[in-house]
């Protein structure tokens, strides 16, 4: 009877060891797979938001910055995700990048001409205005009286006046040169002043001693 | 020494590639060259309106001729037609303009309209560019009382001489486009 109890316990003993050893181990099997699933959604939930963002940098319809777009899309590319859409969408967006950049480029060099050419009208504007005060006088005495006030910048009444008809890269075409003197009364004459002043050279008196001005 | 002749015959080459690629026009430059013959054309015309003027004072006047002549060639000519005449007379422009000055009508009004190429600018072997604009020009003549006692519309052609020349000015050289005015031939002339 004594030996039966023996054998019971043992063989509970045993149940139990076995029970508890192969319980645990299906504890710790279900724990990773939770773990893994996990991952797995984590990665989903990145990679449809990889494509997401991508997109978005493809058709323009964000408001990131080109320096944003490229950091977004340097952290996309280090998640490595092995996806052929993705790969493909990131090629499309650093090209789109590309041109934004290009075209950002572009604009800021236009703005920066338009200043400067508005910063160059602005040094011009009286010579400019004179010269449209004399084009748009009422009668011959208003514009001689008024080439007479406009000549005194001048320091003769023969100081070359070029006139550029074409910029070029390297160099400018220009219309045959003539003297302010004539200049003022062509004004006068054609009752019309569509030039813009490009550049003047002066003498240590301040007299203008040559004019360059451009055909808008 | 050979290094000398080579940086000399590097010279020479930029120099003339240079030159070469200011005679060559782009459809930029080639538009330039054509508004600005263009534009000679429409100075001829306002000098013309201001001469025939009869309120133009006189020392004006003879000071536009002087501008009006300097947009010809040498010895080219102006035709001049009449209703009242089947023969085309042709003056030099010295003269045309001066007559122009004289007409015997209390009042003169000139205008041109319809500037604009009948013949392209076409580069000739010598690099003058050679065209042909053509224009019609409005005349009114009236007498003291103020009446229209003659008026006509005539057709006519323009020939245009330009050439790229090069001078220096204030130390620099300076590229310019030389247009010339040529003869100014009568097409036809209607009331």
């Amino acid at each position: 009877m004594t030996k039966a109890v023996k054998v019971f316990s043992k063989t509970l003993m045993v149940l139990l060891v076995v029970t508890i050893a192969f319980g645990g181990a299906t504890s710790c099997k279900s724990k990773k797979k939770l773990a893994q699933e996990k991952a797995a959604a984590e990665y989903a939930v990145k990679v449809d938001q990889a494509k997401k963002d991508l997109t978005a940098i493809i058709d323009g319809s964000t408001n990131w910055t080109a320096d944003e777009m490229t950091q977004r899309i340097a952290t996309i590319t280090s998640y490595n995700i092995d996806d052929q859409e993705v790969k493909g969408l990131i090629v499309e967006a650093e090209q789109k990048v590309d041109e934004l950049k290009a075209e950002e480029l572009r604009k800021a060099e236009e703005e920066r001409l338009r200043q400067a050419e508005e910063a160059k009208r602005s040094k011009f504007l009286t010579i400019d205005e004179q010269f449209k005060a004399i084009a748009s006088a009422a009668n011959i005495d208003e514009a001689n009286n008024q080439i007479q006030k406009t000549i005194q910048e001048f320091e003769t009444p023969d100081i070359p006046v070029l006139i550029i008809i074409s910029k070029n890269a390297d160099f400018n075409d220009y219309d045959k040169p003539t003297t302010i003197s004539k200049f003022l009364n062509y004004l006068k004459d054609k009752k019309q002043y569509k030039y813009a002043v490009e550049s003047v050279k002066k003498n240590s008196l301040g007299k203008i001693t040559e004019l360059e001005l451009i055909i808008k | 020494m050979k290094k000398l002749a080579y940086i000399f015959v590097t010279l020479i080459l930029f120099a003339s590639a240079t030159a070469m690629a200011q005679d060559q026009l782009s459809s930029q430059r080639k538009q330039a060259v054509d508004s600005l013959a263009l534009e000679k054309v429409r100075d001829l015309s306002k000098y013309i309106t201001i001469i025939g003027d009869k309120e133009t004072p006189w020392s004006e006047a003879n000071r536009v001729i002087d501008r009006a002549e300097e947009l010809f060639m040498q010895g080219s000519e102006i035709g001049v037609s009449s209703l009242a005449k089947t023969e085309i007379s042709y003056y030099g422009v010295r003269k045309y303009f001066e007559r122009l000055m004289r007409l015997n009508y209390n009042k003169v009004e000139i205008s041109w309209y319809n500037i604009e190429y009948v013949s392209d600018l076409q580069r000739q072997p010598d690099g003058t560019f050679v065209g042909v604009i053509t224009i019609f020009q409005k005349f009114k003549g009236y007498d003291a009382e103020g009446r229209l006692v003659y008026q006509d519309t005539t057709k006519k052609d323009i020939t245009i001489y330009v050439k790229r020349k090069e001078t220096q000015i204030g130390g620099r050289l300076i590229g310019f486009w030389d247009v010339m005015l040529g003869d100014i031939r009568v097409k036809e002339t209607s009331k």
